[in-house]
């Protein structure tokens, strides 16, 4: 008992030093715009954010215990599926749709490649329920953590008491993803005019052409303006009529959000269905794949035939460009993983 | 003895005119609880799920295993047009729960209400409202399997009814099952459809709400409305609704769907 107390005595002045600057859990970067997320209702702790990040790698989530988050959300891929075109969840099923990565969600207001969520708090009862990801209940979920000492020890870390409820659950896997800022790629350092800053002629024609080409969709620092589009892709599946499925409007068939691009060059395969598995092939449907269609883009009719005219040259330049938004600290950073 | 009795007469006849009088003064500071029993009728038929068997007025049969729904923003309106209302109460009814049909209206003003109107659904504003407002009957995590949230087009599910009906065109897994389910608050950051629907029911004989009465106002749900309140339904042509689109023809049917048969106005 003494021991402890003095031990407590040593944690506390230590805690009170002046040196010791308390870690910043999340900071907007000074490139990017304001965040949408409103951070008064689920305020940054230390604890609230190590409880989400261990929600977030725990296959209790699932029915079976086998698929966790970041199953289809692995930090190497920036938190996406990399190697599969759709989301393969529990008992190995297939969804429609290719796993988004998850990166700047504070920066986001409405998830998924058809916007059907609009707070992040909300977000992570999609996969937990969909049948063919997590198939779990949510209460099922809360219950088994209930059981355990060890969230138990966690929730009252995070929140002063044991409890575990519907909004501590949501509210701790949003303070673990609103940490995962990816803002430090070379691109950043070089618009940030940082030290390392500089990129090659070949990368700056290549931001050239995208800014001329490409960034009226994928606008903005944050590489998109969060719109939805039909970008001209032939139809394989019927069904999923994209944001049309949200609005019931007729004119938003097919379209899907605008993807960001940071860690593009990361986060193969591409498109709502994962159908390209390399940038070229992303390229090569901009330049000579787009289907005319009732919802396609206007911007992808700026020509005589549907599309973006780029060159082979370009498509290189465009690519090196590209890579340079790939963020190393990020995909490598030990705090986002376990 | 013929005036003494004379006297007793006019003593009672008294002790009634006073009594009387006493009961029809409202006494704006006097409150009492209001019920409001949710009775799902199939037709002239009681609704037992899975059991009782009806037919719609297209000839097709069904039963009903599952029945809940969402009622909320309750209002009572008084014989002088004013309203009393009762935010931020939620009650989910559900069919399989005895408990759940009858919602009590805490601190109702005395008064004679001869209207009461609520909505089926969750509002708008609670709809797209923090987490932490998401409790009891609006927390996701409440329903188990049988799911009232839609998590991936965020909202309730207002109305769900579910059931057999052999006018089901066979398929692969031979299921015979209809599934109605509509929601839709009308979106947060675009516009989407929106199925709330607010009901307003006439009361014949009031709810007279005293220090010593509590009325139970007695609403009866007759669930095969929902195939024909204004839009003909063909179970065998729609049996699957899982989008606010789609259950647009769903919700417009029960939003005429209920009636006020009586007020109970015992005193307690």
């Amino acid at each position: 008992m003494v021991s402890g107390l003095i031990y407590l005595g040593v944690a506390c002045s230590k805690d009170d030093s002046p040196e010791i600057e308390p870690e910043v859990l999340f900071r907007v970067p000074p490139n990017f715009p304001k965040p949408v997320y409103d951070f008064s209702k689920n305020p940054l702790t230390k604890e609230g954010v190590e409880l989400g990040k261990i929600l977030f790698f725990d296959g209790n989530l699932s029915r079976d215990g086998t698929i966790s988050c970041a199953e289809c959300h692995s930090q190497p891929s920036a938190f996406t599926h990399h190697g599969h075109d759709l989301s393969h969840g529990i008992d190995n099923k297939i969804g429609i749709r290719n796993s988004m990565p998850i990166q700047n969600m504070a920066f986001q207001k409405e998830f998924f490649w058809d916007g059907g969520v609009f707070d992040l708090d909300l977000f992570s009862i999609a996969p937990i329920e969909n049948p063919v990801e997590m198939d779990e209940k949510l209460g099922n979920v809360l219950e088994k953590l209930r059981k355990q000492e060890k969230y138990t020890t966690l929730f009252q870390k995070a929140y002063g008491s044991k409890e575990i409820t519907t909004e501590r659950f949501l509210k701790a896997l949003s303070q673990f993803m609103l940490t995962l800022v990816s803002a430090n790629s070379l691109y950043d350092k070089y618009v940030r005019k940082e030290a390392g800053g500089i990129l090659s002629s070949e990368e700056l024609e290549g931001l050239a052409i995208f800014k001329q080409k490409c960034a009226s969709c994928h606008s903005g620092e944050l590489f998109t303006d969060l719109s939805y589009r039909n970008n001209g892709l032939p139809v394989y599946n019927k069904e999923d009529t994209g944001r049309q499925r949200i609005t019931a409007i007729q004119t938003d068939s097919y379209k899907f959000k605008v993807p960001s691009l940071r860690n593009v060059a990361m986060t193969a395969p591409y498109m709502h269905d994962g159908r390209f598995y390399s940038l070229d092939a992303v390229l090569n449907h901009y330049t000579d794949g787009v289907i005319e269609s009732k919802t396609l883009d206007g911007l992808l009719m700026n020509n005589e035939t549907p599309g973006i005219a780029l060159t082979k040259d370009e498509k290189a330049k465009l690519i090196a460009f590209l890579k340079t938004l790939t963020d190393e600290e990020f995909l490598k950073n030990k705090k986002f993983g376990i | 003895m013929k005036n003494f009795s004379y006297l007793l007469i006019a003593l009672f006849a008294s002790i009634i005119v006073v009594s009387c009088q006493k009961e029809d003064d409202i006494n704006p500071n006097d409150k009492n609880t209001v019920i409001l029993e949710f009775d799902n009728r199939v037709g002239d038929q009681k609704l037992v799920l899975g059991t009782t068997t009806a037919k719609n007025s297209l000839n097709e049969d069904f039963t009903v295993t599952r029945l809940n729904y969402f009622v909320s923003n309750i209002a009572l309106k008084n014989e002088n047009g004013e309203v009393v209302k009762f935010p931020n109460q939620y009650f989910l009814v559900r069919q399989s729960d005895p408990n759940s049909l009858l919602i009590k209206l805490d601190n109702v003003p005395a008064g004679n209400y001869n209207e009461v109107s609520y909505m089926i659904g969750v509002d708008s504003l609670k709809s797209v409202s923090d987490v932490s407002q998401r409790t009891g009957v609006l927390d996701p995590a409440s329903y188990g399997d049988d799911f009232m949230y839609w998590s991936w087009n965020s909202g309730y599910i207002f109305f769900k009814m579910e059931g057999k009906s052999s006018a089901i065109p066979p398929n692969m897994m031979n299921m015979t099952e209809y599934a109605f389910h509509v929601g839709g608050f009308g979106g947060m950051t675009g516009k989407t459809i929106n199925n709330l629907r607010t009901i307003t029911l006439p009361m014949a004989n009031t709810a007279q709400v005293r220090r010593d009465v509590s009325p139970q106002i007695h609403v009866i749900h007759d669930v095969s409305k929902v195939f024909n309140g204004v839009n003909q339904i063909s179970i065998a042509k729609t049996y699957m609704v899982h989008s606010p689109d789609a259950g647009i023809p769903i919700g417009q049917n029960y939003a005429k769907s209920f009636i006020v048969d009586h007020v109970h106005n015992e005193k307690d």
